[in-house]
């Protein structure tokens, strides 16, 4: 390998650095106007009456759209593919609101200052409805309807505000239990918390010359945008462009179309540019969230360690709309339940219910955060009542290369899913190794206290997917230039993640090329073919397959040419450092030649290759998760000493930047893990939508982080690689809550750990 | 969320024009690090802003006989780097847990002690050293002693038209050791949970004389007197100190707000106490 598995510099790290204009917002077109939401203050109210004449009459306010002027379509807000797993059941603008934030209407003006005037003067009648904060109150008797609007379509429950479902059964779970020596019953839960990315939603909606439609967009799937705007709009697919430019973060909040629909409603109807921008309190309040979960798991074993049977019974909290209600529910399962395969016994079963709070959406994750922290604490507590070390436990259940696990083709996107054998799995080396790192066999159950602070190691494993089988694809396009450099045009989403780079990294591997000599371009559905996007760990392992396969044919393409040029066969000749080469007489040409001749001289044509690669399986990634804790024991304070993360992600393609959305996926977790979670008031306000009262790490917080990753060869992905931009944020939650118990004793199932939780914990319940 | 602003600066070009500008309704503005959150985040609308971060009589910091001078317009980052955390090296250790290095780089000790919150980090030191606020106003100079200048959450008892512009901290008698315990759930850019700052005055390990300050766990920085003149005598030890962190708890009148309970700052104020076990190992 002379590219990929090196640790090239980022194909845009230059621009991005030197703070050239290549963000969303960074351009405005002239004659642009600013375009602002006005928001719900009630957590569930009917519109009796919207009068905007007032705003109307003051200078500068071009137009405004409430639900008495637009269509009204139902949609799904989530990008995901089709057929769209998740539920219709919301509108550009709808009659009703739904939870303090939701939209009410949007206002068009020439500046900030006069659209925020504009809202004021909107006057707005509400009918207050009773709404319902508390999932178990939502599907509980007498709960007011959350969706009773006719129009929506694949709600599971509306009725009873159950927006999604799933029963899933393997075995006998009754007998699985009977038949344990040992069981263990817990339940843990995960609050509301935000993705925090440092560019909130922003975009830019225009009419080109031609009167097309043209959205630019720090979004994760502009495929999915141009296809959900079309709907909820009413506007030809075809008359439809939408750019994604550099995105500065997502993490699964960009996946969602919440601006877009607004932005192109008003360039529409105004004719003009419109910018539209999420405030920080908006991202909060407005944007999306995890989904907050509860998750009773129960785990029976043999007196030996095989794990025998488990249950997992999950109440998802999707708040007012169901964007990814069925497929993060799905998830929970899907992702966390084969890494223990011996267990014969399953029962997987939950419900995603509507509240009158924020819409979670896709997060970093997707429901395996969740699933892994109740598991994973499951499992430590399972370890004690065995007597057993939980590393030694975990290593005799986990999944292996070459098994399976009935799950894999029980759930699905959705639906059902497709059987699959684990072709690559390095998890064993990944606990190995991660736990002579941390110093497990020396430290765990034999805590240390240096003054007030008692240290304790803990411990979980975690594996995700790679892309999504059977739905997920992408498509790339290699030209090749008569100088002999390359353009690489794909679909995929760089959000950040650095794709782009290992992208570049795969085509010039397979061209015999430096990455200097591809200049890659991510994306315009005009311009790029198609990608679902950046989202379900896939874009290294999908759109990485089909950068593959159409540097493969340009390759061939090539050789004929060059076979030409030498009087060679084709097969006799290889690509390297810029040249064709012949195996067997050693003679050379250059690819400038080879590009020169195609283009100008003798048989003239243009070398490009178009190529798509669909998921065939979802090869997951595997980590294990070691985090040495110290715990405060006069304050309730918990510092996280040391975390290590060992991980399989197949074949890096570029170690540094796989490696980096380790550390990032981790510092996030520990955001979770500590420091994160939406407060409401009683009537469902949030009382933290600011980066003062919401707290994520800062780099003082990050602790002494050790990544390292452990090579497993994938047969099925792109020189043997698998995906890493997930797993890294399932490990903290539940290896914190172990250290914490190595350290003083006491479980916690709820995070975040604040000082109050561990202090209460630490003294018993005669404290608040 | 109402935004407030544009809101107009002015300049005064000496100590009798600020004074002016004051009276006539200006706010005073040093540093900005608050002030400007709260105007952007419509919490705050001056009629207009009097900068007074530039004033020399403001900016000085002077060692004399006794005691140091420090300007109320001195920054965090100024009043570390300067002579005073050498004589008094508690205020080091206050100064290193505030904010960040650009908070600390704009933010001034007189900012610090004019929003008067409880969760105030300077407040500590100044409290412990029991330290004079001096004033000029319409009607001439004032000195108060610092808890009878700050009188709740954002109260003081500045009189209209009235600048603090220097703080008198007296240098106490013999060399006391230092203790500062911040808890917060971050390392970095945080406002306290609660906080304990202590002065102590040992001969081996017996607390011949001590103070102590307790931040955010009241509507201002408290002084358990009652605690202090109990700890006189004790040594410093697990059996000495135990049985006073009851009544250390009992000195606090928390409030539950978004950074915590009010019975865990209560119950932690108590166990902050025993943190002064570590000088003896130290």
């Amino acid at each position: 390998m002379k590219v990929v598995g090196k640790n090239v510099r980022k194909v845009d790290g230059i621009a991005l650095v030197t703070g050239q204009p290549v963000f969303t917002l960074d351009v405005t077109p002239p004659g642009a106007v600013v375009g602002k939401i006005l928001r719900s203050p009630h957590a569930h109210a009917e519109i009796v009456r919207i009068d905007t004449s007032k705003a109307e009459e003051l200078p500068g306010v071009l137009c405004i759209l409430h639900h008495g002027n637009v269509p009204r379509t139902p949609y799904t807000t989530a990008g995901q593919g089709w057929p769209e797993p998740s539920p219709y059941d919301s509108f550009l603008f709808d009659r009703k609101v739904r939870f303090v934030g939701d939209r009410v209407a949007a206002v068009a003006a020439t500046s900030e200052e006069i659209a925020d005037e504009a809202l004021r003067l909107i006057e707005v009648e509400y009918r207050q409805l009773p709404a319902v904060l508390v999932p178990e109150e939502a599907i509980g008797p007498g709960a007011p309807v959350i969706h009773d609007e006719e129009e929506s379509r694949g709600i599971h429950d509306p009725q009873h505000n159950v927006a999604a479902a799933i029963d899933i059964r393997v075995g006998d779970i009754e007998r699985g239990f009977t038949e344990s020596d040992v069981v263990v019953e817990t339940t843990c839960e995960f609050p509301y918390v935000q993705h925090v990315p440092l560019e909130s939603h922003c975009v830019v909606a225009y009419l080109d010359e031609e009167d097309r439609l043209v959205i630019r967009s720090a979004t994760q799937v502009p495929f999915h945008v141009r296809r959900i705007v079309a709907r909820a709009l009413g506007v030809p697919l075809s008359r439809i462009r939408v750019i994604k430019p550099r995105i500065g973060g997502g993490f699964g909040t960009k996946q969602e179309i919440i601006l877009e629909d607004v932005a192109a409603a008003l360039a529409l109807r105004t004719r003009r540019p419109v910018v539209m921008k999420y405030s920080r309190a908006e991202e909060f309040v407005a944007a999306r969230t995890r989904h907050p979960m509860k998750i009773r798991i129960k785990l029976g074993a043999k007196r030996d360690g095989t794990i025998h049977a488990i249950e997992m019974d999950v109440l998802s909290n999707t708040g007012a709309y169901g964007t990814h209600s069925l497929t993060v529910l799905s998830n929970v399962g899907s992702k966390t339940l084969p890494l223990y395969n011996k267990a014969p016994h399953l029962w997987f079963h939950g419900k995603a219910v509507y509240t009158n709070l924020p819409v979670a959406g896709a997060y970093r994750g997707y429901g395996a955060t969740q699933g892994y922290f109740a598991l994973e604490v499951a499992v430590d507590e399972l370890a004690e009542k065995l007597g057993m070390d939980p590393l030694k436990l975990r290593l005799a259940n986990h999944i292996r290369a070459g098994e399976t696990s009935p799950i894999f083709e029980k759930i699905g996107e959705g639906r059902a899913g497709k059987a699959q054998v684990v072709k690559s799995c390095a998890l064993e080396e990944c606990i190995r190794e991660g736990a002579k790192r941390i110093g497990w066999k020396e430290k765990h159950g034999k805590k240390t206290s240096e003054g007030r602070w008692v240290h304790g190691v803990g411990m979980a494993l975690s594996m995700q997917g790679s892309g999504i089988t059977d739905i997920d694809m992408a498509a790339a396009t290699i030209v090749m230039n008569e100088d002999g450099s390359f353009r690489l045009l794909v679909g995929a989403t760089d959000l950040g993640t650095g794709s782009d780079t290992i992208l570049a990294q795969i085509a010039a591997e397979t061209l015999g090329v430096a990455v200097e000599a591809i200049s890659v371009y991510s994306s315009d559905t005009d311009f790029t073919p198609f990608d679902t996007g950046a989202y379900a760990s896939s874009t290294t392992y999908v759109s990485g397959g089909a950068v593959l396969r159409a540097a493969q044919e340009a390759r061939r393409r090539i050789l004929e040419v060059a076979a030409a040029i030498l009087g060679e066969p084709p097969e006799s000749l290889d690509l390297e450092e810029g040249h064709a080469v012949s195996r067997g007489t050693g003679k050379k040409v250059p690819l400038s030649e080879v590009g020169h001749r195609a283009m100008y001289v003798t048989d003239q044509r243009h070398i490009i290759a178009t190529a798509s690669f669909v998921a065939p399986e979802s090869p997951p990634p595997f980590a294990a998760f070691f985090a040495e804790v110290a715990v405060d024991v006069e304050t309730g304070v918990v510092r996280v000493v040391k975390f290590v993360a060992a991980a399989d992600c197949g074949m890096p393609i570029n170690p540094a930047l796989a490696e980096g959305q380790l550390e990032g996926a981790i510092v996030q977790g520990i955001g979770h893990t500590l420091y994160e979670e939406l407060l409401f008031s009683p009537r469902g306000r949030v009382r933290n939508p600011n980066l003062f009262d919401y707290r994520i790490p800062t780099a003082a917080d990050v602790p002494d982080i050790e990544v390292v990753l452990i090579p497993s060869d994938e047969p099925t992905g792109p020189y043997g690689a698998k995906s890493i931009g997930e797993i890294g944020i399932n490990g903290p939650a539940p290896a914190i809550a172990n250290a914490i118990y190595d350290a003083i004793g006491v479980r916690l199932y709820r995070i975040p750990f604040t000082p109050e939780r561990v202090l209460k914990a630490l003294h018993g319940k005669s404290m608040g | 969320m109402k935004k407030t602003g544009p809101v107009e600066i002015v300049k005064p070009k000496d100590l009798g024009e600020a004074i002016a500008f004051v009276r006539k309704g200006g706010m005073p503005l040093a540093g900005g690090t608050d002030a400007f959150v709260r105007i952007r985040k419509g919490f705050w609308d001056p009629p207009f802003l009097v900068y007074i971060g530039e004033l020399p009589e403001l900016r000085e910091v002077e060692i004399r006989e006794g005691g140091a001078e420090v300007g109320a317009a001195v920054t965090h980052a100024e009043l570390l780097r300067s002579e005073v955390p050498r004589r008094l090296p508690i205020f080091r250790l206050v100064l290193e847990k505030l904010g960040a290095p650009a908070i600390r780089e704009m933010g001034t000790i007189g900012g610090n002690v004019a929003n008067a919150s409880p969760a105030g980090d300077t407040l500590i030191p100044l409290y412990l050293l029991e330290a004079r606020v001096n004033l000029v106003g319409p009607d001439g100079e004032r000195s108060l002693a610092i808890e009878e200048f700050v009188l709740g959450p954002g109260k003081t008892a500045l009189r209209e038209g009235e600048l603090i512009v220097s703080f008198w901290i007296p240098f106490p008698e013999g060399d006391p050791v230092p203790y500062f315990h911040k808890v917060g759930r971050r390392r970095a850019l945080y406002i306290a949970v609660l906080s304990l700052g202590a002065l102590l005055w040992l001969e081996g390990d017996v607390i011949r004389e001590m103070r102590l300050a307790l931040g955010a766990v009241a509507p201002t920085v408290v002084r358990p007197r009652e605690v202090e003149a109990k700890l006189r005598g004790r040594r410093l030890s697990h059996e000495d100190l135990e049985p006073l962190c009851a009544e250390l708890s009992a000195a606090t009148s928390s409030i539950t707000d978004i950074r915590g309970p009010d019975w865990y700052r209560r119950e932690a104020a108590g166990r902050l106490l025993l943190g002064l076990l570590r000088l003896r190992e130290a």
